[in-house]
């Protein structure tokens, strides 16, 4: 069942990621749009307003967090494509090798901001 | 156009010896037709009266057996059931059926498209023997339960869906919507016991998670069968069978053996035997 187990994770991750982002989103474009619905919030594109986030336990896990399930559903879409591809044997391989260690790098570059910003 | 009407159409069709031809190449042949001639009437014209060397399948000329799938002015029909008039154009092009291999002019090889279908088992599956060492009995469906599934066994194999699928354009290992179908019918039939051998097939690579739901197959289906939706079916069984929710089916009895149902009119026993 690895392709069924896959796929539920191509479509959690994608929704998760999708909730997350829309949060982000919401509190760094949609201000009005929130203050329509009784939350105010200002100025969060501004270097404090992002810096005051970064301070924040609850905004360093979400973004953690929508990168996690960004890059998980990245990487699982890159996979099922290089299937798709026909590839031979060995290149499958390779490309799975390569799809995880872009992945992981990508999350280690991405996390590192709002983890070191979180330390200081 | 009325029915006595005769009007001149050019059939461009694509031609391909193995035997002569490197590659494939086009020939336009002028065709009388009257209101309600088919395309294959039109082909079946060419072949008698001028060219007789012209290749393509047909057997029923009913829309029943399937045999005459082609693609007709860039999309796959069966040509029986497809009258000239309804393109309204004086020329068709007439090519055979794409993602399928050809053999000569408008004939696909459907080997490989035959081989998917028997690679999903697509036969009633009994885990008991009763049904062969008992032949005198039946099993029981019910109206409903025969409904679940009746839509899917309407398939007659033309391979027109995968023709129609882009994704089986793409990807010539994947399993392909008709095979797909017919894995939905035998796992909906409350007859047939290979729910998790068959799961197990269409769950690989290349299988059922690759189809990208362009629905191109339902809508090319020339018998309504509806692939897409068999997909779409047989994808969530598939997830709750995985997460272990699975759908239970009522499965069928067997029903009584006839010897103790008497009927009204008594079979003589030469016919019996």
């Amino acid at each position: 069942m690895k392709n069924t187990y896959l796929q539920l994770v191509q479509m959690i991750s994608g929704i998760l990621a999708g909730l997350l982002l829309a949060v982000h989103i919401g509190v760094q474009r949609l201000d009005v749009i929130l203050g329509f619905l009784g939350i105010y919030v200002s100025n969060t594109l501004s270097f404090n307003s992002m810096i005051e986030r970064a301070k924040q336990i609850s905004w360093v896990t979400l973004y953690i967090m929508l990168l996690f399930f960004a890059m998980l559903h990245a990487s699982n879409g890159l996979y099922k494509i290089s299937v798709e591809m026909n590839l031979s044997r060995t290149s499958l391989r390779l490309s799975i090798i390569f799809i995880i260690l872009v992945g992981l790098i990508f999350f280690i570059l991405g996390a590192y901001t709002p983890i070191t910003l979180f330390m200081k | 156009m009325g029915d006595n009407d005769i009007k001149t159409v050019i059939f461009t069709v694509q031609r391909f010896n193995p035997e002569k031809d490197k590659n494939s190449y086009f020939q336009s042949f002028q065709v009388p037709v009257k209101r309600g001639t088919t395309v294959l009437e039109g082909l079946l014209y060419i072949r008698e009266n001028i060219d007789s060397s012209l290749a393509f399948r047909t057997s029923c000329r009913m829309g029943i057996c399937g045999s005459c799938a082609m693609y007709i002015n860039g999309y796959p029909h069966l040509a029986c059931h497809t009258q000239v008039e309804e393109f309204h154009s004086g020329k068709l092009v007439i090519k055979p059926l794409p993602n399928h291999k050809i053999i000569k002019d408008l004939v696909p090889s459907l080997s490989e498209f035959f081989e998917k279908h028997k690679e999903v088992h697509p036969y009633i599956i009994r885990h008991d023997s009763v049904e062969i060492e008992e032949r005198q009995g039946e099993f029981l469906q019910k109206p409903e339960e025969l409904s679940a599934f009746l839509q899917f066994s309407y398939c007659i194999k033309c391979g027109i869906c995968v023709a129609a699928c882009p994704t089986a354009a793409s990807d010539i290992k994947f399993l392909g919507p008709q095979a797909l179908s017919q894995v939905y019918r035998y796992c909906a039939d409350n007859r047939d016991e290979g729910l998790e051998e068959r799961l197990s097939i269409v769950e690989k690579d290349h299988g059922i998670w690759n189809c990208h739901f362009a629905s191109a197959c339902s809508e090319a289906c020339p018998k309504g069968v509806d692939p897409a939706f068999a997909i779409q079916l047989l994808r969530r069984r598939l997830l709750m069978y995985s997460m272990h929710l699975g759908i239970q089916t009522q499965r069928t009895k067997f029903a009584d053996k006839p010897d103790t149902v008497k009927g009204k009119i008594e079979v003589p026993q030469y016919t019996a035997k």
